[in-house]
């Protein structure tokens, strides 16, 4: 079977905007971050990106890692002002993590490595968007957290907690740096579902992807008459 | 001992930086004339920072960027009722396990030659994580300045500049009274214990040498009359655990976990390329039979 031409419509373009505001400054944050954390012997003079840190060009960096910290921070005023009407739908299924979705954590690492395995049908978002959504929902108040306490805490917060708040950001750093990895993966170089990827770009999403890997959505919206299809031949726009 | 010593003449080994050397004051010969204070900022030329405390004889209220090294003046009661003043000679400690180069992300603070921990105000950038490691309170980020002025940290330096060339710390070369003593870390804490049973015959029962265990080892050692709480020193302070976590524990298994998890992803590619062929899925495809 050939791919068959057709597409719905999965994220409205505010949610592509406040993705991508948010995972730009994400990315931001990450680079501009854990360059610090690749720090040399400090009985030897500096080397490997050591140098390149230091004095002006570090703080340039603290600087532009901090104006990202603001866009981070803000982005979810885009979605939340942009598209409200989403926002409950979507966060709901999010925060509902069923036995489909455990059993399609269980599966995925295998069927994506080998095309072994069934995997349970899915919704809008599956297992391994919620699990990556959890990270995100928590490392979002985590950085934040930490994070304001070394930048505006200096000085008035007791030494302890100024090292609490090192620990807890570099852990949120680490935590979130593995799900980022492996969702940039999935999104944009794995073979199959990287064709995910256009729902993220222009809110459509290949129509045979999303039975494949959210039928249960897909099935749902039907049924409802809220689909949104385009470049099928015979198929209505269901709105 | 104590001015009859030899420690005036003594001249670090400029061709061998892997000696440790030390300051050692023996705060019942200091007089709090603060010459040490100006002869650093002299040699170092540091910006005068005019801060006086109210109701002190104090100088400076406490350490900053500019103010490397400050004579503390704490008032205390004798016992005929009479006040008493005792004096620290307080200034960076030159830590063998300092909080401030395990914190520091730029590698500004490094374990440099004598045991000198150094400073390199090129490569700071102002983020503070010194300050909250240092248990001495002896290291500061300078917030005074903006625009074309950074923020950067400053601390004493031990005068490195000098050692290294075979002389004495400023402060130690003024000093009226040579109270501050420089030389060899183990022979300052050799002639420290001696001062020490010197004082306690001598009617000082609370006398002690401050800096021989703490954080590692100091270099920067106290002859004190009373125990170091009273001057407001730290009672066996140590790098802090968290600190050590976040640099020690958290890092080098964080780095791990994810080249792991970089390495699963390339392997995952590997096979996954050859399975989803054009980007299809076996269900699109018909290669396996659970479809």
């Amino acid at each position: 079977m050939a791919r068959a031409s057709g597409s719905i419509k999965k994220f409205s373009r505010v949610q592509v905007v406040f993705h991508w505001v948010y995972g730009g400054s994400w990315i931001i944050l990450a680079l501009t971050g854990l360059t610090f954390l690749w720090r040399g012997d400090p009985t030897e003079p500096a080397v490997g990106l050591g140098p390149l840190l230091q004095g002006s060009v570090g703080q340039t960096l603290r600087l532009v890692h901090r104006i990202a910290a603001i866009g981070l921070m803000t982005s979810p005023l885009i979605w939340f002002l942009g598209d409200p009407k989403s926002v409950w739908p979507d966060l709901k299924e999010l925060f509902s993590f069923g036995k489909r979705d455990l059993k399609y954590m269980l599966v995925a690492p295998l069927y994506y490595t080998t095309g072994r395995g069934q995997l349970p049908p899915q919704g809008k978002f599956n297992g391994g968007h919620k699990v990556n959504f959890y990270v995100v929902f928590t490392t979002y108040f985590t950085f934040i957290g930490s994070g304001l306490v070394m930048w505006l805490g200096r000085g008035t917060v007791s030494d302890g907690a100024f090292h609490v708040a090192q620990l807890i950001h570099s852990l949120s750093f680490f935590l979130g740096s593995g799900l980022f990895l492996l969702h940039v993966y999935l999104t944009a170089i794995h073979p199959f579902t990287r064709r995910s990827l256009s729902s993220m770009v222009n809110g459509w999403m290949e129509l045979q992807y999303a039975r494949l890997d959210h039928s249960e959505w897909v099935e749902r919206e039907i049924r409802n008459g809220t689909a949104q299809i385009r470049g099928v031949e015979g198929a209505a726009e269901a709105r | 001992m104590g001015r009859a010593a030899t420690w005036e003449s003594w001249r670090p080994d400029p061709t061998n930086p892997a000696q440790h050397v030390a300051m050692l004051v023996d705060t019942s010969e200091c007089i709090g004339c603060k010459g040490c204070e100006v002869a650093c900022k002299q040699w170092n030329q540091n910006e005068p920072r005019i801060s006086q405390e109210a109701g002190t004889y104090q100088s400076h209220p406490d350490l900053d960027a500019e103010t490397w090294t400050v004579i503390k003046f704490i008032e205390t009661e004798a016992e005929n009722g009479m006040t008493k003043w005792l004096m620290q000679k307080h200034n960076c400690m030159h830590c063998t396990n300092a909080g401030c180069v395990t914190a520091c992300p730029t590698d500004a603070l490094q374990y440099g030659d004598y045991g000198v921990v150094t400073l390199n105000q090129d490569a700071c950038i102002g983020c503070g994580y010194c300050e909250a490691a240092c248990p001495f309170d002896a290291i500061h980020v300078d917030r005074t300045v903006w625009g074309m002025k950074a923020q950067k940290a400053g601390k004493c330096t031990l005068c490195f500049d000098r050692i290294a060339n075979g002389m004495q710390p400023a402060c130690v070369a003024t000093c009226p009274t040579d109270c501050i003593k420089f030389g060899d870390r183990d022979a300052l804490i050799d002639w420290g214990r001696q001062r020490v049973e010197q004082l306690k015959a001598m009617g000082y029962p609370n006398a002690n040498l401050y800096g021989v265990d703490e954080m590692g080892g100091l270099h920067e050692l106290y002859v004190l009359l009373e125990p170091p709480e009273a001057y407001g020193l730290p009672v066996a302070p140590k790098l802090s655990p968290v600190l050590e976590l976040w640099k020690y524990g958290l890092q080098p298994i964080g780095k791990a976990v994810l080249g792991v998890g970089l390495f699963g992803l390339v392997i995952n590619w590997i096979a996954a390329r050859r399975v989803f062929k054009g980007g299809l899925s076996p269900h699109e495809t018909g290669a396996t039979a659970h479809d």
